[in-house]
């Protein structure tokens, strides 16, 4: 089921918002694990259980390793949870992947298997990853109740495309949390702003995607309209997700940590990285790149280290080869900017940090929205003026201005921009309360608009659902 | 306003509204047909445990509620003045309005498709065809009238119509294009008024060498109103409605059309199917296979075979006079293979191919 659809927001959530609402505190988890299991069967039935067995596995292993906390074998029982937390996601997702390059390279004939890969599994794998983990490590209590740790691992708002939210985060609130009015209206908010973002601005830039795909005089001015495009449409796409995410949780009283922080205004790919899918950034960091020794060893394993850590960024997006380059092309720029490159981009003025910064974002989406190496290196080849393209044409100059506007509210949504501005305005009292009579009224309309664009059934994928 | 206040109007204003529409739409009764969008409607689906292990129930249900919901149209039309006033978009879902006039935009050309058109035309002649006096014409559709004023993307009409030349050369082209302008069709549909195309009627006529000629004083001007065309429901925008105006005469009134796949008899004009779910019926009953138009008064014994679209069927009556009898196929509904069991191709025959560019341009719905 899709946020950004009527089902969900005319039928699931009021229905659970009311139940949940209605229900005791000790009930409340049960009807949030009944309405996540629902939620999950509704998109993906075949492999409902699946996600079942995760949880119960995580579960059982929390247990185990408590038990043998102090013991010789130790270490058992996290190897365990952690071979057979990762056995579903490798089979399911690299199984393909393994086949066609062992034909490739061997020259055999192995069947692909076409597996479908279940809805949201490599984040729930990593949330109950990190849950053993952080028990084995004494960062976390075990969870004594199957029913909290499932509510846990199947919490509808964070399901299926994150943020991976670590059993640390809402450890306490799985147990106890408050609700409030002002978290009520807060997720409120965010819920509004994220859904709007998805499905005004993500799902139109989409829309211009297509046309890319669809058109065949392409042009060099396309080839770049459609780079901008996409890195816009993948921004809010995924961050519309996380706003809703944390709008809900925040209205059913947790508590989720950002997950972004404007990225595209960055200086550095360093710094892009710390603002971008920032739960999947600490989740390698923590649990990969910090034990493998981080950057405290010598340059040469420091080097290994990215490279691995990167690498497997990568293949978590996708099995295919330009997802491998993708993760390799950011180790590449995170060394050279370690190694000498931020120095350089500190001493140039921040107008230029911000374009390298922003053209080799730009690269970089291409390489990882390309569906194989072959679209890969055509659609780069185009950008570059390499196909032999004209600079433009009258379709692609229609488009840039049918999308103009779209793509100019885009850049500055990207900006913080708006945020500084409202909240500036809001230190004054009489700002403030312009600002609250407003805020009604604009996310009113936004619902408005958002519950139009709903009804006409447009284009309305989320991209991050693939991963 | 305090923080408190507001949070209290956020809170309850989402609940409300969420509520609100789980509420009505559990409530109020589900619709069969979308008049606006001309189609029936997704149904509430029926349960099976295939379908809900399957996922297929859910997807429907889906489909369903978006379907359903109170209020579609008004939404709809929320979406399109969002999308072009707020966006600044130039069409939505490939609809625009200029001067009142509701346009689709037909793009790019379909090279592929103009030569299955022509293969397919090229088919029928040398089935059925050989030694026959064969014309064709191409009707414009509303976007090339306006797209370059506009600045709105537009197929290339050129191209469409040398390919079709180069293509088919046994046929005669009637060219009608200057025959035409935006006026000449409604506002809110894809369709070209009957009322303005007396010329386009004597110029096919003079193109096919039949002496009769038709014009506005031959006919009596009946009105039927409001007309909400096609493109209405798709541009989801409030447009004034236009007047649908059928040119009738004794001739006409008497005239007898013969529908062969229901076997049945009827009137060139049905104006009872006005209110039905595309008034554009009212010619030759809409949407048909294969229909004979029998002039009672014929003043030559020449006939003439249409083949033909939705633009044929108010056309049609305009031709009556210059010939005893119409035939009119439509091979979207009729299999090529078919036609002879129907059809007599004699001597004394005119045909027409007449088909409108964006059937051209999606000639793969041609049987």
């Amino acid at each position: 089921m899709l946020f950004s659809s009527i089902t969900f927001l005319y039928y699931f959530l009021p229905a659970v918002l009311v139940l949940y609402y209605l229900v005791p505190s000790s009930m409340k988890n049960t009807v949030l694990l009944a309405a996540s299991l629902f939620f999950y069967f509704y998109g993906e039935p075949a492999y409902s259980i699946l996600m079942i067995m995760a949880s119960l596995s995580g579960y059982l292993h929390g247990l185990w390793i408590e038990k043998a906390r102090n013991g010789r074998f130790a270490k058992v029982p996290l190897v365990s949870s952690i071979i057979l937390g990762l056995g579903p996601l490798v089979y399911f997702k690299y199984t393909d992947f393994l086949i066609s390059n062992v034909n490739t390279v061997f020259g055999s004939n192995l069947t692909p298997l076409r597996l479908a890969l279940p809805i949201g599994i490599s984040f729930y794998t990593f949330q109950i990853m990190s849950y053993t983990i952080d028990v084995y490590r004494g960062k976390a209590g075990v969870q004594r109740n199957f029913f909290d740790f499932a509510t846990y691992v199947s919490l509808f708002p964070q399901l299926i495309a994150g943020p991976i939210v670590r059993y640390t985060t809402i450890e306490a609130e799985l147990e106890n949390r408050t609700h409030s009015l002002d978290d009520f209206a807060y997720g409120v908010n965010r819920f509004i702003i994220g859904l709007s973002k998805k499905v005004l601005l993500a799902n139109t830039l989409g829309e211009l995607g297509k046309v890319f795909s669809s058109i065949d005089d392409k042009t060099l001015l396309l080839y770049w309209t459609y780079a901008v495009a996409f890195t816009l449409q993948i921004y809010f796409d995924f961050s519309g997700y996380s706003d809703m995410a944390i709008g809900m949780g925040r209205m059913l009283g947790f508590r989720f940590l950002e997950n972004f922080n404007y990225p595209l205004i960055s200086g550095s790919i360093t710094e892009f990285w710390r603002r971008w899918h920032m739960s999947l950034g600490t989740w390698f960091r923590d649990y990969v790149y910090i034990p493998m020794g981080g950057n405290r060893i010598s340059r040469l394993k420091w080097l290994r280290n990215i490279t691995v850590v990167w690498l497997l960024t990568g293949l978590w997006h996708g099995a295919e080869w330009n997802f491998v380059i993708w993760g390799l092309y950011f180790a590449l720029f995170l060394a050279l900017e370690k190694l000498f490159l931020k120095k350089l981009l500190d001493r140039i003025p921040s107008v230029f940090r911000h374009l390298y910064t922003l053209f080799f974002i730009l690269i970089s989406f291409v390489i990882f929205n390309a569906d194989g190496m072959a679209e890969c290196i055509m659609n780069l080849k185009g950008m570059f003026g390499m196909l032999g393209v004209p600079l433009t044409s009258s379709a692609t100059t229609y488009y840039l201005r049918s999308y103009a506007l779209t793509l100019v509210v885009a850049a500055i949504a990207a900006t913080p921009v708006v945020t500084d501005l409202l909240n500036k305005l809001s230190q004054k009292s009489r700002g403030a309360a312009i600002i609250n009579a407003l805020e009604p009224v604009v996310l009113g309309l936004l619902l408005l608009v958002v519950t139009g664009y709903l009804v006409d059934g447009s284009f309305n994928p989320f991209l991050y659902f693939r991963f | 306003m305090s923080r408190t206040i507001k949070n209290i109007v956020v809170t309850t204003c989402f609940i409300a509204f969420i509520l609100g529409f789980f509420v009505i739409n559990a409530v109020v009764p589900d619709a069969e047909l979308s008049r606006s969008e001309r189609r029936r409607l997704v149904a509430l689906p029926a349960f099976t445990w295939a379908k809900l292990f399957s996922g297929d129930l859910f997807e429907e249900f889906d489909k369903y509620t978006v379907d359903q919901f109170v209020l579609r149209d008004f939404f709809r039309g929320v979406k399109a003045y969002a999308s072009y006033n707020l966006f600044g978009r130039l069409d939505n879902n490939d609809i625009y309005m200029t001067d009142g006039s509701i346009i689709k935009i037909e793009y790019p050309l379909n090279e592929q498709a103009v030569l299955n058109a022509a293969k397919k035309f090229n088919y029928i002649y040398e089935q059925y065809l050989n030694g026959l006096d064969v014309y064709y014409s191409v009707i414009p559709d509303k976007n090339y009238f306006s797209a370059q004023k506009n600045g709105h993307l537009a197929m290339d009409y050129k191209r469409m119509l040398e390919l079709l030349q180069s293509g088919i050369k046994e046929y005669k082209y009637i060219d009608i294009f200057d025959c035409l302008d935006l006026e000449d069709y409604y506002s809110t549909d894809i369709h070209w008024r009957q009322d303005r195309i007396m010329d386009v009627a004597a110029r096919l006529l003079e193109g096919m060498g039949n002496p009769y000629r038709p014009s506005d004083t031959r006919y009596e001007a009946r009105k039927l109103t409001p007309f909400f065309g096609s493109y209405y429901g798709q541009a989801a925008l409030r447009v004034q409605p236009d007047d649908l105006v059928y040119m009738t005469n004794d001739l006409l009134e008497t005239a007898i059309v013969y529908d062969f796949e229901t076997r049945s008899e009827s009137n060139v004009y049905m104006p009872d199917k006005f209110n039905g779910v595309d008034p554009y019926d009212v010619f030759l009953s809409g949407a048909k296979a294969l229909l004979t138009v029998t002039n009672p008064m014929p003043v030559s014994d020449r006939e003439l075979i249409i083949f033909r679209d939705s633009f044929g069927s108010s056309i049609a009556p305009l031709l009556l006079e210059g010939y005893s009898r119409i035939t009119l196929v439509d091979l979207r509904y009729v299999a090529t293979g078919l036609l002879d069991e129907y059809i007599d191709f004699s001597e004394n025959t005119d045909i027409l191919f007449l088909y409108n560019t964006i059937i051209i341009n999606n000639s793969y719905m041609l049987k």
